[in-house]
């Protein structure tokens, strides 16, 4: 269902050799992408700290202003993050960039292999090499897929015959300091339909720390500490029915992220785990 | 001279001399002076009783009753702090582990991992009928030598014996290579440990890193910095994985990706049916369901989740595994032979046996053997040690 990517390199280029500086514009601000967005008017936040490279929504957090007005809801919202889901793992995999899941998307993964319907973000890491080839290589280039939505699913607007996405490379990422508070996110893969994105964070060696028997530290800059035996060597499972990576110790990191019951309890946020159907289904229910 | 009529005379004599006789006299040389006096709290007869029998017990006993009191003391503390609390952690334990409202472990989709096999059944011609024997084989980890010695030791004979590793059969010890290919000569059965998962996992990253794609430049990536080995490297550890991974041959790795996670053995007489597994499995979960990680690690089981660990801080998964299979029928029961805990050592229970004995740090080497009215035996060798 989701054709190989036809992707269109565009000749953004000249922007991404900008360098962030005091009096510099947003790099790709919203009027850059006249023609590639269906909002008419500009949603980003403008009250961001200086610095600041990603911009939220005005209306919600995990959606972009340049490409969305409104919130999903509940049922569209699944849909299109699954999506961009699928779309995002295709495109690593085709450029053979090793992509891994943690936090809440490695819960979705530990029950069923998919998102857990109540998160409304996804958590992916690279590495710093990977970080650096798609930033040199692949920044501001937008990828055609053709995407089928179900009716339920699709607004009046959204269109099933083809789909933007849009991978954006933050970059402050060069930058290794977690002091840089308001450039944590490295990377952003962001639905050009529906505002909806997926962060991505560089998992970092720790150039001061020494190799010990646990392996070496890694840190992400959302200050997320870990060490290399527990992520490395990766495992190759499926998201959402696509391939993606998850960390060796993949129990262990969650154990020690939330504590045993994130494997063990089966309510959740309103949701319950229907054995039989294999998916977290909202209570009330069948 | 008289006042008001008496006479105030001083007396001519002592007035001690005025007390009519020395009846209260007390020396205090004499027993009595120090006697108690007697309350009456206790009657007479029971007093006459206690006296009769305190001089039945001999002198030196009375005379060690504070040593005994002592004892007395040190037992109870001795059983305060340590024997109660292990009795009520005991009674705990089997409470928890008969409370079945709790079990959670393996109600998720067990995840899917590419390039693992998760179960296979050994081929029953290895069964042990008549003469034949099943030999297993706890953790080897490349030595080689003690390996061909405990064989020897077993009388093991392809003809008739049939051999199992519990997995971990490389890294660590000298010869890694070299045990797979004695397993390869012996068409042994052994399944995918903790060694061999994360030794293939490493495999298939460094071979993916060198297939990837250069960039949409001339400027091949894979020659640039951002690819090299340095920076794809996570530490020693993983140099010595890589390392370990030269010494296979291309079909030595595809015979060590075909081990599975899980190795059921039919049925044996007086075991059950016996599975192998490198770690250990968590009791009446089924097989589907347990999590392949865990197979290849856990150690303890936290009873209030049925969560298997790495740590050993809950309770011993086997533990768990034999109570369970001492309440079914003996039709359903299942005996588990595993490896990885060097630490406990061989480890030879009615329904597990844990033959991990430390062989590449200087332990011994064990092997179960099983005959065809599934009798256990077992026998070990020493072995030089080769890691700290």
């Amino acid at each position: 269902m989701l054709l190989p990517f036809t992707f269109a390199v565009f000749t953004l280029q000249y922007l991404t050799l900008a360098l962030p500086s005091d009096f510099s514009k947003r790099h790709v601000d919203f009027s850059e992408f006249q023609g590639l967005t269906k909002n008419a008017r500009d949603r980003t936040r403008q009250n961001d700290p200086a610095g600041k490279y990603f911009h939220e929504a005005t209306f919600a957090t995990h959606y972009d202003g340049r490409f969305a007005s409104t919130k999903l809801a509940y049922t569209p919202r699944r849909t299109h993050l699954r999506s961009l889901v699928r779309t995002y793992l295709d495109t690593m995999h085709s450029l053979h960039i090793p992509t891994w899941l943690m936090h809440g998307s490695l819960i979705g993964w530990y029950w069923n292999g998919k998102i857990l319907p109540w998160d409304d973000d996804i958590d992916v890491q690279i590495s710093e090499p990977s970080m650096a080839f798609l930033a040199a290589y692949y920044n501001m280039t937008v990828y055609h897929f053709t995407v089928k939505i179900p009716p339920e699913a699709a607004g009046d607007e959204l269109d099933e015959a083809g789909r933007d996405y849009l991978l954006e490379i933050n970059p402050n990422w060069t930058n290794n300091s977690t002091l840089d508070l308001h450039n944590v996110i490295d990377a952003r893969w962001i639905d050009m339909t529906t505002g909806l994105f997926i962060d991505i964070t560089t998992l970092r060696y720790n150039q001061s720390s020494e190799d010990t028997a646990e392996g070496q530290k890694l840190f992400c800059k959302d200050k997320h500490t870990y060490m290399s035996k527990s992520v490395f060597p990766l495992r190759e499972s499926e998201y959402e029915g696509k391939p993606v990576k998850v960390p060796y110790s993949y129990a262990e990191l969650l154990e020690e992220e939330y504590g045993k019951k994130v494997m063990t309890r089966t309510r959740w946020e309103g949701h319950y785990f229907n054995e039989e159907l294999r998916e977290w289904v909202i209570d009330g229910l069948p | 001279m008289p006042y008001r009529g008496l006479d105030t005379r001083l007396p001519t004599r002592p007035l001690v001399d005025f007390i009519p006789d020395d009846s209260l006299h007390v020396d205090d040389e004499d027993a009595a002076f120090y006697a108690k006096d007697d309350d009456y709290l206790i009657h007479p007869h029971w007093k006459a009783m206690i006296q009769r029998i305190s001089n039945r017990i001999p002198r030196r006993i009375k005379r060690y009753s504070f040593v005994y009191l002592g004892l007395l003391v040190l037992l109870f503390i001795g059983w305060k702090m340590h024997f109660g609390p292990k009795l009520s952690l005991h009674r705990q334990e089997i409470a928890e582990m008969e409370d079945t409202s709790k079990a959670a472990y393996g109600i998720n989709v067990r995840p899917h991992f590419k390039d693992m096999v998760y179960i296979k059944s050994m081929d029953e011609k290895h069964l042990p009928k008549g003469n034949k024997r099943l030999i297993a084989v706890g953790d080897v980890h490349g030595c080689k030598e003690e390996l061909e010695q405990l064989l020897k030791e077993v009388e093991f004979n392809e003809a008739h014996d049939h051999l199992i590793l519990t997995g971990d059969i490389v890294a660590k010890g000298p010869d890694s290579a070299g045990v797979v290919s004695l397993a390869q000569k012996y068409g042994a059965s052994c399944v995918r440990g903790n060694h061999e998962d994360k030794l293939l996992l490493s495999i298939a990253e460094t071979s993916e890193r060198k297939a990837s794609l250069p960039g949409p430049t001339d400027n091949d990536p894979k020659n640039s910095d951002f690819l090299d080995e340095e920076s794809h490297s996570h530490g020693a550890d993983d140099y010595t994985l890589r390392k370990l991974a030269k010494q296979f041959s291309a079909e030595q790795i595809t015979w060590l990706k075909e081990l599975p996670v899980i190795l059921k053995v039919e049925r044996i007489p007086l075991m059950g049916e016996v599975l192998v597994v490198h770690a250990g499995l968590v009791a009446d979960v089924p097989l589907d369901q347990q999590d392949p990680f865990q197979v290849m690690n856990m150690r303890t089981i936290d009873l209030k989740t049925r969560m298997p660990s790495e740590e050993r801080k809950f309770t011993e998964w086997e533990k768990y595994w034999n109570h369970q299979q001492k309440k079914k029928a003996e039709t359903e029961r299942q005996t588990v032979i595993y490896g990885h805990d060097a630490k406990r050592g061989k480890n030879i229970k009615k329904f597990t046996k844990g033959l991990d004995s430390n062989c590449v740090r200087g332990g011994h080497l064990t092997a179960l053997i099983i005959d065809s009215e599934g009798k256990t035996t077992v026998t070990q060798v020493k072995c030089t040690g080769y890691v700290e």
